[in-house]
């Protein structure tokens, strides 16, 4: 079929006019091989600019545009629209960004104009090499499998759970509500923590969209985002429950840092020191005391514990210290209560009100480094250097000591399990810190709550809300998925078998068949970034739109 | 001589990870800070697409310096990309030495794309080298 090159260049208002002069661009490329017609217009984004594109390819007839105009990253999309409602597959189409990152950019107009010109006479050589990409989409299943039984997982259950959308709840312990459940309140409102939790649990067993396994483990998860095979392992149960997901979601909680590490702490060596959580169990029991039965005085609650080993603040203990006072003074209203601290983690809007209506009468914040407990009679003594430099000492009847988070054991086994990494910490890592904090470099499988890194129960409710989102707007019961259409390809007679495509893809798009010796990318997985082709030796590996003889056509304009 | 260098307009191929680099390249754009026409870019997914094929064969077509640009180290759209363009691009400045070139003509900058301004110095910084440095000799001696 002969090749009918249109070039349309936008003058942007005065955006690209102003900077680029339009006529002797359009005069530059006319006479270029393939192109039919070269025509200038002043705003090609406009409604009435994209029914001038669509009337102009019909027209002429147009095989392959080019259009020159902004960046893609603002208008890629509308132009490939247009080109679908003209006929012509949006993919034989280029943009050629002759505004952000030239008439915007260049001082000379001359300069800019002769830049406008290479970029354009580039974005024609390369649309010759394009081809037709077709649309790709698959059947996807709506389901959603969802690991722990915490807040974070009960509270996406139930954002999720629907007649069209069934829920597998997987939980590993006897029981849902997760570390919730040893809390007898919550800070800052000091509600009790089962008015979060009761409800939502009792709303869990009446949905009959969700199916609960406790006492279980997921053993398998194999598959792609939409469409995820699924095996659950229940304790003393032989046979795996088997089932399909679209989607999964790590809510698996996390652990805190192991006390035999900070031997200075005394920790198991005396009694009355209780980590964080042995006091919230105390506490829940509805009686603090010390071992002999006796009411403790003086409780000294120690913050930071196992930071420096860690590396970074757990970001919620020195708010479930001041949740600990307020415990205290509940119970043993003349009890004297000193935090030790390296620095106090109390931001967002309602904390520093919580801190300043804690602190008072008996209650100490002594900020302190080389923090050490040992025992002294019947007491224990609290050594540390204050803020001045001092050694100093107190004693007291109890210590609390606040331990850093850090992840559940388990933490390696379900990221190999779910084909993701584990990034600061140990936490499983998140695909970016900020633009997509809940999914993961695996495209279908999210991570919310202390799974992705310390957290309190507000934010940990904001993520599992955040990735229920996700999934409720990319998995649509009845709808397939449309997947990416720019994919890499391996050729059957030009691949050698050495496997060096596998080895480097992050998402293992790519499998060995083992009869033919060859490599085979699954077109599903794949994301296209295109490190395989970089790496493919032979030059069997290609990446759609982005092959070399594309990217070679805008090289030898570059150069000229 | 002096005056022949003056002249001396280089041609400096970029190419620009999609996710970061080329947007943070867009931003020196919307922020209208001054780029050297001497720039043009090439947008690819990933800067690990980025084929040491296609840097030889820039230089062999007379580019007189290759910017490389990607996403930070930890921020990839694609996880590692970023990593393996970075073990690429130290084996490239061996493989360009052999062609006959000052490795230096190869440069990798990761630029993030809120880094408009960090785009622009890069590339004027990158430029202003490339000028002192000359035309690329190899393009000299095929033009001979």
């Amino acid at each position: 079929m002969e090749r009918k090159i249109g070039v349309y260049v936008c003058e942007c208002g005065p955006n690209i006019a102003e900077k680029v002069d339009i006529d002797k661009v359009v005069g530059a490329v006319s006479s270029l091989d393939g192109v039919v017609v070269v025509e200038k217009y002043k705003l090609l984004c406009s409604a009435d600019g994209k029914k001038f594109l669509e009337e102009e390819i019909k027209k002429h007839g147009i095989t392959h545009l080019v259009i020159a105009a902004c960046s893609p990253k603002q208008h890629e999309k509308t132009f490939m629209e247009v080109c679908e409602n003209a006929g012509i597959n949006p993919y034989l189409y280029q943009l050629a960004n002759i505004r952000e990152q030239c008439a915007w950019i260049t001082e000379d107009k001359d300069e800019a104009t002769k830049k406008a010109i290479r970029l354009i006479k580039a974005a024609i050589g390369r649309v010759k090499y394009h081809s037709s990409l077709e649309k790709k989409e698959i059947e996807c299943n709506p389901a959603v499998l969802i690991i722990g039984g915490g807040v974070a997982g009960i509270n996406a259950s139930l954002e999720l759970a629907s007649p069209d959308r069934k829920i597998y709840l997987v939980e590993k312990t006897s029981s849902l509500g997760g570390m919730i459940t040893n809390f007898e309140k919550t800070y800052p409102s000091m509600q009790p923590s089962s008015h979060i939790l009761k409800q939502k649990i009792l709303d869990m067993d009446k949905n009959e969209n969700i199916q609960v396994f406790i006492d279980s483990n997921v053993e398998e998860i194999i598959g792609f985002f939409g469409n995820f095979e699924i095996k659950v392992k229940k304790k003393e149960v032989d046979e795996p429950a088997e089932f399909e997901v679209g989607a999964v979601m790590l809510a698996t909680g996390s652990n805190f840092f192991d006390l035999k590490k900070t031997p200075q702490y005394g920790y198991e060596k005396f009694d009355n020191i209780f980590t964080a959580l042995e006091f919230e169990k105390m506490n829940l029991s509805g009686e603090i005391s010390l071992k002999n039965g006796k009411t403790p005085r003086s409780v000294a609650i120690i913050h930071c514990v196992g930071r420096d080993e860690k590396g970074y603040c757990s970001e919620i203990c020195c708010m479930y210290s001041l949740k600990f006072i307020r415990y205290l003074k509940d119970k043993i209203p003349d009890a004297q209560v000193s935090n030790f601290y390296s620095d106090l983690c109390i931001p967002g809007k309602s904390y520093q009100k919580f801190y300043e209506q804690t602190k008072g009468k008996n209650v100490d914040f002594i900020r302190s480094t080389n923090v050490e407990v040992t025992k002294k009679e019947n007491k224990l003594s609290i050594k540390y250097i204050d803020e001045n430099g001092n050694k100093n000492s107190l004693l007291v009847d109890m210590v609390i000591l606040a331990p850093a988070i850090e992840p559940t054991s388990d933490v390696s086994e379900l990221a190999e399990i779910a084909g993701i990494s584990q990034g600061d910490g140990g936490f499983f890592a998140e695909e970016h810190e900020k633009l997509n904090p809940v999914s993961t470099s695996t495209d279908g499988v999210y991570i919310v709550g202390c799974a992705q890194g310390p957290k309190n129960i507000s934010d940990t409710i904001v993520q599992s809300g955040a990735a229920a989102g996700k999934i409720l707007a990319s998995l649509i019961p009845g709808k397939k998925m449309e997947i990416e259409v720019k994919t890499s390809h391996i050729s059957e007679s030009f691949c050698i078998g050495c496997k060096v495509c596998i080895s480097v893809c992050s998402y293992g798009a790519i499998t060995f068949d083992e009869a033919k010796k060859i490599s085979v990318v699954n077109e599903v997985i794949c994301r296209g970034c295109g490190n395989c082709v970089a790496a493919c030796p032979s030059g069997a590996a290609t990446s759609k739109h982005f092959t070399f003889k594309q990217i070679h056509q805008e090289l030898l304009e570059a150069v000229k | 001589m002096t005056k022949e260098t003056e002249k001396f307009e280089p041609r400096i191929v970029g190419f620009l990870c999609n996710w970061c680099s080329y947007a943070g390249a867009d931003l020196a754009g919307t922020s209208k800070l001054k780029i050297p026409s001497s720039l043009t870019p090439i947008r690819v997914m990933c800067s690990s697409r980025i084929d040491p094929v296609l840097v030889t064969t820039a230089f062999l077509h007379g580019a007189d310096g290759v910017l490389i640009a990607g996403c930070h180290p930890g921020d990839c759209h694609y996880d590692k990309g970023n990593y393996y363009a970075r073990r690429r691009f130290a084996v490239l400045k061996k493989v360009i030495e052999g062609l006959g070139l000052e490795s230096d003509r190869l440069r990798l900058s990761w630029v993030s794309a809120s880094e408009g301004q960090r785009f622009a110095e890069v590339i004027n910084e990158f430029n202003e080298k490339i000028k002192k440095m000359g035309p690329n000799p190899i393009k000299v001696k095929t033009s001979l």
